[in-house]
């Protein structure tokens, strides 16, 4: 079981309380309890270890400078998440603007234009995890953020609805076609109905 | 009535154990009878299966981390951000007043300090106070002389006008007309009105070497005299030999041709 889980809610909010009154100790056990969940969602968002590293680190600093933000009784675990996921997007973003300007810097002649076999392309791997990775990398930022939640951190739909501050309903429907979506994307190479 | 897209919607969460008791038994017999939502449910597992090979490579990951000296490191920066004197955060705040996307906002955020300052004073400042202090004009002598003209030559004008219309009354007017008008009470005030500002203008029109205009006064004056003397019981005949006089001396013609000279010179 995790270690996270295990520890009482009680005992959470009493180092949430010690960290906030500056003891270095308790934010050292929080961090030690929660940097594993951090890291996974962070992973498995960008499946890049120094990215993970950079969030898990972003996340626990604004935690400190925001300790007084958190509200008694709620989900410490869904909280954190929450600072992680927006951290996520925003480097998401970032990342993802600087792809288009470097795509812009390509000389027109390097450009593939035509419509490219990615079946015979030597360069794409044709193993299963290589393709689901560009498949899943290939998901809108939320879709790709809540396959990724239920999926590998093995959050449930009511917690990813808290951490999105979105519906439960919403949740399962945006999954729903994040799974469709992987679908379409990997029909082409293994034999799974679009 | 659940229909195929209903229980398809559901088969992640199936898949996940997110489904009640109740909820799972429903679908796993919808199961049995649909062939096309089984074969939904195999695409789903599919996905999953292919979701799952990254697994080893999340584990792998994982367990490059020492996550003993993450957490200290962690703890050991956020320390040093939140101590002041700390080089790390001065650099932050010097960071955060050169950011060059933040010049914008501070550019925007004082002069919203500044117009709302001035907006603050306009509405709360106290009402202007009545000056106490003594004023001291300084006025030259050409300048008092040129006023003093300016005064003359108004009055002057003011005389004429208001005399060319009464001398109009008494020269265009019908003989019968003209005895009835010089009767009344009105007639007889206006002239006694014009004599007393002729008496008024008098000196002025002597020190300011008005000599057209004082000469024209003088005839008006003349005349005004003689009719407000015999204006109670004047007759036809009388005023007949005044209309004749007015015309022979074309006095309102002279009243026009002073009146444009006065109006020529005006300061």
């Amino acid at each position: 079981m995790d270690a996270a889980r295990t520890v009482e809610l009680a005992h959470v909010h009493a180092l949430v309380q010690r960290v906030r009154d500056g003891d270095r100790e308790s934010f050292i056990v929080l961090t030690r309890l929660f940097q594993r969940k951090v890291y996974l969602l962070a992973y498995s968002f960008f499946r890049n270890h120094e990215d993970a590293l950079d969030i898990v680190q972003e996340t626990f600093l604004r935690f400190h400078q925001k300790a007084d933000l958190f509200e008694e009784g709620k989900n410490f675990q869904n909280w954190l998440l929450q600072i992680a996921k927006n951290l996520c997007i925003d480097l998401y973003r970032k990342q993802h603007k600087k792809d288009q300007e470097n795509l812009l810097d390509v000389p027109s002649e390097e450009v593939q234009w035509g419509d490219g076999d990615t079946k015979t392309d030597p360069t794409h791997s044709s193993d299963l995890k290589d393709i689901f990775g560009r498949c899943l990398s290939r998901l809108s930022e939320r879709q790709r953020l809540i396959f990724v939640m239920r999926h590998y951190n093995q959050l449930p739909y009511t917690e990813i609805a808290q951490i999105l501050n979105i519906a439960v309903g919403t949740v399962k429907s945006l999954n729903f076609k994040a799974i469709q979506n992987l679908k379409a994307l990997m029909s082409p190479y293994v034999g799974v109905q679009p | 009535m659940i229909t195929c897209d209903d229980y398809k919607k559901e088969l992640a969460a199936f898949l996940y154990g997110e489904l009640s008791p109740r909820e799972s038994q429903n679908l796993e017999s919808h199961l049995k009878s649909c062939s096309a939502c089984s074969r939904e449910l195999n695409s789903i597992k599919k996905v999953f299966n292919g979701a799952d090979t990254l697994n080893p490579e999340m584990e792998s990951a994982m367990n490059q981390v020492d996550w003993e000296a993450l957490s200290e490191k962690i703890v050991d920066h956020a320390w040093k951000r939140r101590s002041p004197s700390a080089p790390g955060y001065r650099a932050g705040i010097r960071r955060f007043w050169i950011l060059p996307r933040l010049r914008p906002v501070f550019a925007a955020l004082f002069l919203g300090i500044l117009l709302g300052a001035a907006l603050t004073f306009m509405v709360l400042r106290p009402p202007q106070s009545q000056w106490q202090g003594s004023y001291e004009l300084i006025v030259t002598p050409e300048a008092l002389e040129s006023m003093d003209i300016e005064v003359v030559r108004r009055a002057t004008l003011d005389y004429l006008d208001r005399s060319q219309y009464l001398l109009l009354d008494l020269v265009e007017a019908s003989p019968d007309r003209a005895v009835q008008f010089w009767r009344s009470e009105f007639a007889s005030r206006q002239a006694q009105d014009l004599l007393f500002k002729k008496k008024t203008i008098d000196q002025q029109l002597d020190s300011y070497r008005m000599a057209k205009a004082k000469v024209l006064c003088d005839q008006i004056e003349l005349l005004f005299l003689e009719l407000s003397q015999v204006s109670q019981e004047v007759s036809a005949a009388e005023l007949e030999k005044l209309q004749n006089l007015v015309q022979e001396r074309q006095l309102v013609m002279k009243i026009k041709l002073v009146k444009k000279e006065l109006q020529e010179s005006e300061v």
